[in-house]
């Protein structure tokens, strides 16, 4: 009797094992949506790509790409460089890019870019992997926010214009949310956009209908790659307004900055 | 000057009998406690303290408690308004129902507890000042506990009742009221259901005070049964439904308040025993209280504030005669309290704001304590009682914990309260007897002071903002009393001194931006080293002769902080007179309030200094048989001169009613 006992729980723990893996694989796909499937011309690659949602907008927006060989395997040590590029006739231009490091997790690489304006944009990817290269280019309509997620200023500091987008808080709550937000500086001709860690923010929440803040805010201080974290306090639901202002050097580069979040 | 002035005065005025005999004390060392407990007892026996007290058929046990000395009620509205002991109020007193804890379920402490028993409910008020007060919870204050008349059993009669029916022209205001009992000879349950209907009141000079209306009603089942002769089961109902309450002195109104109480008992005496009597209640009662913005004019943005409070508790209380001459008071009891209260502000075009101004939070409380009393010759006797107390408060949901982690409050926490009182009584030659006492005791901070979040308070124009650090606050305190009797009369002087460590009280907090629109800034919960009170009390029963009596009290308080500023809301001298003469079926009965001027004010509180006043009333009486029923007709005019007038714990200055013209019949069956 014991040693049924014994052969079905090992039996048992076996099967929930393997069922585990199969979790594993399925899982970096699971909650995001496939928003483009295609090959890379003049190889035998596959790209997949994904997002959170469907819809794209002009915000802070994280990507992941999916890199396959002709028989659907997966390819883990990819190089893949991102550019996202705007064609608006009179004039071409980028918008700040995070591009995905050179191995693959759970199969997918991660990236994010800025799409710092509405309209049709185009991921232009180039992808070096089983010692072939190849590019896509990948089609986005990006549409408007709710409430803007990308703002820019022309610093009084240096006379560059800076973008700044909103990364968190996503689901924010009344309490304590982590903050973060990234600042890049306009490269020559608005094809680079170098992240930024020179800027000094300072952080004031405020409930305009009310004309109330917040108490003990943590500003956002640079944590590496031009992403600037703190917290943020909400004491209750609503329109809240996040006053920003940026110093540089001890220049008050940007003032009167904001994003508005209602919840 | 002024000092010695009340003093003189305080010499020459004092107190009628409590309904408490003092020779009693030699009888029963027990009643030493009783000593400071104002007991009216309801109808039935003819009690010329109980009338005093209880002016008018129709009275609220508000207007009972402005008449106690020890008492002074704090007003927000025409009412619900907050009962003080000696000028410590909320969580510094232990406001009961036959010993059930209550919280109210507003953050504006727009429900006192004393709102739900109506005096025609009412067997009891008793009223323990300081220190010795902590027997049946942790206060500092002391206790005030509502004791309700119970189902009779079969006295001769199955069913008997009571209609009343009032009206009063200051508020053209309505009360109804009915009691019903039936009763067997092992089974009696007792109905009642009382009905108050207020306008807007007229004050003194003729200005209608906007947003004073009222409408309530009360009621209540009870059901006794007896066991055995000792053994009896008692379960217990009281309902309560407010609707349209203004509150002129706030931004607000209450739409809808809601209470349901209830209790199971079993109570058991035997005197032959030495266990001679026990208690044993289990309770739970809940509150729900929507305030209303909607009736107001320019309301700068609508919004919505419901509160509830649930509260579940026990306790057992039992005697024991250890001999003769002492014996022993025990009482175990434990008791849980939620309360949540939230706010959601609408700016049209905007998603509605929604944040929690009492989040939601649960204190659990078990305490134990014990009196005893020692009876030590026919001349003294003496009592010590102490109590303990475990309680355990916190946050109790996510949604809480994270609003409130903003200031960095998390965790749970664990106090222990203890209180310790002694209390003497000696006779000191044929008509003189003194009470002393000496007590040092500690509360625990309120829910609005723990974890309060941005509560509006009108009167000083200040957010509030809770603090989970706060300590128990401590006291001291000391009182004297000498009673004098001659004949029929009796008078009775008390002084007291009230020492509160730890002294909790707001103070403005710079970095915090205001909430409300068009509060002057947020004040926190903070500590001061320490607050005083010194005061007195007298009270004075003339009988003149077998028609003629007269009852006049009289009470001053002084307060101060460690920092030398006058403490909020401390009512100034006041003194009540009255006089009745007593024909046969019939009294009439004239009366003088006289309150001094309150100059000595908290500027920090935005106090504002208030008038002296004196008021007149004029009552009378009779009875009658009406179909050869008991009947009894009250008429009278409160407020004759039609003053003008505020008291100085009435917040916002609202002037209180004009001359007011009232009637009301009794019938009793």
């Amino acid at each position: 009797m014991k040693k049924l006992f014994l052969i079905v729980s090992v039996l048992f723990a076996v099967i929930m094992s393997s069922c585990k893996k199969d979790e594993v694989q399925q899982q970096p796909v699971i909650n995001l949506e496939k928003i483009y499937e295609g090959s890379v011309e003049g190889t035998g690659l596959k790209v997949e790509l994904y997002s959170k949602q469907i819809s794209q907008y002009a915000q802070y927006s994280t990507f992941w790409i999916a890199v396959k060989d002709a028989a659907g395997n997966p390819i883990q040590n990819a190089t893949i460089n991102v550019v996202p590029f705007m064609d608006m006739g009179s004039m071409q231009h980028s918008a700040p890019v995070e591009n995905p490091s050179a191995s693959a997790v759970d199969n997918l690489y991660k990236f994010s870019a800025v799409f710092i304006m509405t309209g049709n944009w185009a991921l232009n990817i180039n992808i070096t992997a089983n010692s072939q290269t190849g590019a896509v280019s990948i089609p986005l309509n990006i549409q408007a926010p709710a409430k803007p997620k990308v703002k820019s200023f022309t610093s009084s500091a240096d006379g560059s214009k800076y973008f700044y987008a909103y990364i968190e808080p996503t689901s924010p709550v009344v309490g304590i949310n982590d903050m973060e937000i990234a600042v890049f500086k306009t490269g020559p001709m608005m094809m680079t956009f170098p992240p930024d860690s020179s800027m000094t923010i300072g952080l004031e929440p405020e409930m305009p209908s009310m004309g109330h803040g917040s108490p003990n805010n943590v500003s956002p201080v640079h944590i590496g790659n031009g992403h600037y974290k703190g917290k943020v306090n909400f004491t209750m639901t609503g329109l809240w307004k996040l006053n920003l202002d940026f110093m540089s050097g001890g220049t008050l580069a940007g003032e009167d900055q904001y994003f508005e979040i209602e919840f | 000057m002024n000092k010695t002035i009340i003093f003189a005065i305080i010499i020459l005025m004092a107190k009628f009998a409590h309904a408490q005999n003092e020779d009693s004390v030699f009888k029963d060392s027990s009643k030493i406690v009783d000593l400071t407990e104002v007991t009216v007892y309801n109808s039935k026996k003819v009690n010329k303290a109980t009338d005093y007290f209880k002016s008018n058929q129709s009275a609220t046990l508000e207007d009972i408690m402005s008449r106690l000395p020890e008492l002074s009620l704090i007003k927000r509205g025409p009412y619900g308004m907050e009962p003080s002991i000696r000028n410590l109020s909320d969580g510094r007193i232990n406001v009961l129902i036959d010993g059930m804890k209550i919280h109210g379920a507003c953050t504006d402490k727009m429900d006192p507890v004393t709102i739900y028993i109506e005096p025609s409910n009412l067997k009891s008020l008793e009223v323990e000042s300081g220190g010795t007060g902590s027997f049946s919870g942790s206060s500092i204050g002391g206790t005030i506990n509502m004791k309700k008349d119970e189902p009779l059993l079969y006295s001769g009669k199955t069913f008997s009742g009571i209609v009343q029916s009032g009206f009063q022209t200051a508020a053209k205001s309505f009360y109804e009221g009915v009691q019903l009992n039936y009763s067997t000879k092992k089974f009696g349950i007792k109905g009642a259901a009382t009905y108050r209907n207020s306008s807007n009141y007229r004050s003194g000079g003729g200005k209608i005070i906007p947003f004073s209306q009222f409408e309530k009603i009360n009621y209540s089942l009870s059901l006794k049964y007896k066991l055995n002769e000792r053994l009896y089961y008692l379960a217990d109902y009281i309902g309560d439904k407010g609707y349209n309450i203004g509150y002129p002195a706030l931004p607000m109104d209450v739409g809808f308040a809601s209470a349901n109480i209830g209790s199971m008992s079993l109570s058991y005496s035997d005197n032959s025993k030495k266990l001679y009597t026990w208690n044993l209640k289990v309770y739970a009662n809940s509150v729900v209280h929507k305030m209303d913005d909607t009736k107001r004019p320019n309301v700068p943005m609508h919004m919505d504030m419901p509160g509830e409070s649930n509260t579940k508790g026990f306790y057992a209380e039992a005697s024991y005669r250890i001999n003769r001459h002492q014996k022993i008071d025990v009482r175990i009891d434990a008791s849980s309290v939620f309360l949540k209260a939230d706010m959601t502000m609408y700016q049209p075009g905007e998603l509605p704001m929604y944040m929690l101004t009492w989040p939601d939070n649960r204190t659990n409380q078990a305490g134990i304590a014990a009196k005893w009393n020692v009876h030590v010759s026919d001349k003294s006797s003496f009592m010590i009682s102490g109590r303990l107390d475990g309680i355990n408060s916190g946050l109790v949901t996510t949604e809480s914990k994270s609003q409130m982690s903003i200031f960095g409050y998390e965790k749970k926490r664990n106090d222990f309260l203890k209180s310790v009182s002694a209390k003497a009584y000696q006779k000191a030659g044929k008509n003189i007897s003194i009470i002393s006492s000496l007590s040092y005791s500690e509360r625990f901070p309120t829910a609005t002071e723990l974890y309060g979040f941005y509560l509006f308070n009108a009167s000083e124009n200040y957010d509030y903002i809770g603090n989970p650090f706060l300590n128990p606050e401590k006291s001291i305190q000391a009182e004297l009393t000498g009673n004098y009797r001659f004949g029929r009369s009796n008078i009775k002087l008390t002084g007291y001194y009230i020492h509160v460590l730890d002294y909790i009280t707001g103070m403005v907090n710079p970095a915090l931006s205001v909430m409300t629109i068009g509060a002057a800034g947020v004040k926190r919960f903070e500590q001061i080293k320490f607050a005083d009170i010194i005061g007195a009390e007298g009270s004075l029963f003339l009988n003149v002769n077998k028609n003629v009596d007269v009852v006049s009290t009289l009470k001053y308080a002084y307060g101060k902080d460690s920092e030398n500023n006058p403490l909020v809301a401390i009512a100034p001298l006041k003194s009540i007179v009255s006089v009745r003469r007593t024909f046969n079926n019939f009294y009439v009965q004239a009366e003088s309030e006289m309150s001094a001027a309150q100059n000595r004010v908290n500027k920090m509180a935005a106090e504002l200094p208030t008038n002296g006043f004196a008021i007149f009333h004029l009552r009378g009486e009779y009875n009658f048989a009406f179909f050869k029923l008991n009947s009894k007709a009250q008429f009278g005019v409160e407020n004759i001169l039609d003053k003008n007038y505020t008291e100085h714990l009435d917040w916002g200055k609202i002037p209180r009613q004009g001359r007011n013209f009232y009637i009301q019949l009794k019938v009793a069956f």
